[in-house]
């Protein structure tokens, strides 16, 4: 069983770009177990045709701790893909980082870490803000890591500062970054740069994602590309980025750089003047 | 059966229960279902339950006599645990300290995790004699995520001791009971089974559910050793952290505690094959029940009944003068767990009926074995609160209370003798040595020559005593 963590910016797709990953590995006959790091649980949309099943810890709260059975969270969705939401509360109350703590605790604890599953995907909020959004990279869960970005500035702010809160971890001998994928925004340079940030980062672009009107497209039909119309080029696209994790072996430790570096990073490529 | 103090809080229906006079359960709510425990508090309840952490660091953990035991979380939380539970060893450095990493607002907001390390490398430096170091999770640390794991794997790659981390979060359950479970979990799944002794251990069997409350383990090892066993591991009372390592090599559990322990001899059964019994070792019958049992396993009956014949020689005499002057007295007992069911039949054979049985955290087994030993019309509680306590006192009158010390002035306020029965008065209470202790300490708190005084010349308790509990005048 391989367990991938997916960080990235806020609104940079990163629960688009693990579902369509998720369906593209079930197309090669993988088994997966996507579970949403997210309050809001919204990391299983696409994969669940746009039904929302109850969340870890709103069953918590409602029926108790006793009570919860594994059924009851861990629904089925596109290509038998088992889809847990950890959820968590409102905006502006509680803690949704000791709330993935529980979650997680609590899908072990019901046993749904199945010997039989070849990926356990976490889709973790933005960036490792606290203690509990690290939850999915301690010791014994995932093993790889990949960081969904652009070109953008603040995209890069913020893999640099996740790539922080990974080499916390990898120092401690595990936990490693897969790579970066690039989620398109059409910035200029953009390929080029990322691939350099990676290489600064000690680690690699594993895949340039192109920006396609497909995606959303299958969003608005509550989709992933695969499941809307399997024969889209951009299909093609994830189930190459899918081929690539699948067969990637190069893990490493980050090297995040200081605000100065990223900044003349994105001087030397045009990005900043 | 209806306590005036719930008017305001009718949740608390189901956790009230009577035997019928026909032997059927009558719950406080009309209905004949079975009383309901284990469950959240209903808020405005003033519950006496503790905590997670107080479950696993002050019951479970805390007995183990030669390790750090090492609260992370602030201040406050090493201290309220510290010292209050007298589960006895024969080490110097047991009991004798408590230690903190002293989490302040600055180490909650940037992460607990190197001050813990830096906390158990000065620690084990400061005690070598300490053979290893126990981590106690906090409310407060759990919330910000620190991975006490992870700091508890590096630290025992620093120091070449184990280091336990139990993530016991207060929060964690609904009562201390959350705790025991952690604790079992915790050290079965770190300790047991890491080290591979040599030897016969064909008779070695494990105490399970023991913590030495004054010197138990005193009363009854002596007579599991006189049938012919070897008592291998006391989980955990007076017990080294390498003789946990080893507990697994034992060829049967014996266990005592049926609420805090049961978990490890049930993990130790689908690991290790280990079978177990449970018994109770307060009381003529249940103790000479507990060498039978063991000794019927091992093939020894001969040897447990002259152990038995040997023993009651001594002691019946005494108990039966202490039956004479303790006769048809009633008892209210409240305990933590399951001692409200282990002393039904110790009481029994000191002439004494239990009247009233309460338990802060037992689950539904305890209560079936309450209901099972009680006689018609007595009466369970469910994680009682205060003023349910003074209204059992004031209106079912009870001749003896026996339960923990934070209820003793309220039992002698109302006038009602009482025996501590959480930590003892003058302890040990088991095996058959230890009912005598337990004998002499209820006489003397039902002849005490006060009660005699207090009814010719005390004045009767002001009213607003009661009026402020929302009591009826007393006449």
């Amino acid at each position: 069983m391989r367990q991938v963590a997916f960080y990235g910016k806020g609104g940079i797709g990163k629960s688009t770009t693990q579902q369509n990953i998720a369906a593209a590995l079930v197309s090669m006959g993988k088994k997966l177990m996507v579970v949403g790091c997210d309050p809001k649980a919204d990391c299983t949309r696409l994969l669940l045709s746009g039904t929302r099943q109850p969340s870890v810890l709103d069953t918590l709260r409602d029926i108790g701790p006793e009570s919860v059975k594994l059924d009851t969270v861990l629904v089925d969705g596109y290509g038998s893909v088992k889809c847990v939401e950890s959820g968590g509360p409102e905006p502006g109350v509680g803690c949704g980082g000791r709330g993935v703590i529980t979650a997680i605790q609590t899908l072990e604890t019901l046993g749904a870490y199945k010997e039989d599953l070849d990926y356990v995907f976490y889709d973790v909020l933005g960036d490792v803000v606290c203690g509990g959004f690290a939850m999915p990279i301690r010791e014994g869960y995932a093993e790889e890591i990949y960081i969904v970005c652009s070109g953008e500035y603040m995209a890069l702010f913020a893999a640099n500062n996740i790539s922080k809160g990974i080499k916390k971890f990898a120092e401690r001998g595990y936990a490693r970054l897969g790579g970066l994928i690039c989620n398109s925004r059409m910035v200029e340079n953009e390929r080029a740069m990322v691939e350099e940030f990676a290489r600064r980062l000690n680690s690699k672009m594993i895949h340039f994602v192109p920006r396609s009107k497909d995606v959303q497209r299958a969003e608005i039909n509550k989709k992933t590309v695969i499941d809307y119309d399997p024969s889209l080029p951009q299909a093609n696209e994830y189930r190459e980025l899918a081929r690539k994790i699948d067969a990637n072996e190069d893990f490493t430790i980050p090297t995040p750089m200081s605000q100065d570096e990223l900044e003349d990073l994105m001087r030397e490529y045009g990005i900043v003047d | 059966m209806k306590f005036t103090c719930n008017q305001t809080l009718p949740e608390r229906a189901i956790h009230i229960a009577l035997k019928g006079p026909d032997g059927a359960c009558q719950r406080g709510d009309g209905s004949g279902c079975f009383i309901a425990s284990n469950s959240a508090t209903t808020p405005g309840d003033m519950t006496e339950r503790g905590c997670t952490y107080a479950g696993c660091r002050g019951v479970v953990g805390g007995p183990v006599k030669d390790v750090i035991q090492l609260t992370h979380g602030p201040i406050g939380c090493a201290f309220f645990s510290w010292g209050y539970r007298p589960h006895l060893a024969d080490s110097d450095f047991h009991m004798k300290y408590t230690f903190v990493s002293d989490m302040n607002e600055t180490n909650i907001v940037f992460g607990g995790e190197k001050k813990l390390l830096q906390c158990i490398i000065e620690a084990s430096n400061e005690f070598p004699e300490a053979k290893g170091v126990f981590i106690y999770n906090t409310c407060s640390t759990a919330l910000i995520g620190d991975d006490g794991r992870d700091v508890a794997k590096q630290a025992e790659e620093l120091i070449g001791k184990p280091v336990v981390f139990f993530e016991c979060e207060g929060f964690k359950g609904v009562s201390q009971s959350m705790g025991h479970h952690v604790g079992n979990e915790t050290i079965f799944r770190q300790l047991v089974g890491s080290v591979e002794p040599e030897g016969d251990f064909s008779r070695a069997i494990n105490i399970i559910g023991d913590y030495n409350i004054k010197n138990d383990l005193r009363t009854f090892e002596y007579l599991f050793e006189a049938i012919g066993v070897k008592i291998l591991t006391r989980f955990t009372g007076n017990v080294s952290v390498d003789e946990l390592k080893i507990m697994h090599k034992a060829t049967l559990n014996v266990v005592h505690c049926q609420r805090s322990a049961t978990y490890i001899a049930d993990m130790m059964r689908d690991k290790y094959g280990t079978p177990y019994i449970n018994v109770t070792l307060w009381g003529i019958k249940h103790m000479s029940e507990a060498l039978r049992a063991t000794a019927a396993f091992f093939g020894l009956e001969a040897e447990a009944e002259a152990v038995i014949a040997r023993e009651l020689a001594a002691i019946q005499p005494k108990i039966d003068a202490y039956r004479q002057r303790l006769q048809g007295k009633t008892v209210f007992i409240y305990q933590g767990g399951p001692r409200a069911w282990h002393w039904i039949e110790l009481l029994r054979e000191l002439g004494m009926e239990t009247m009233t049985a309460a338990t802060t955290f037992g689950h539904d087994d305890d209560y079936q074995k309450i209901f099972d030993q009680l006689s018609p019309g007595a009466l369970m509680v469910d994680n009682p609160n205060v003023p349910e306590i003074e209204e059992i006192l004031r209106d079912r009158r009870p001749d003896l209370f026996i339960s923990g010390n934070k209820e003793k002035y309220v039992a002698y306020k109302l006038g009602v003798p009482f025996v501590n029965g959480h930590t003892y008065d003058t302890g040990p209470y088991a095996g058959f040595v230890g009912m005598l202790n337990f004998a002499r300490d209820i006489d003397k708190a039902l002849h005490a020559p006060i009660w005699q005084t207090l009814r010719t010349r005390a004045r009767p308790a002001p009213v607003a005593h009661h009026t402020s509990h929302g009591f009826e005048e007393v006449v």
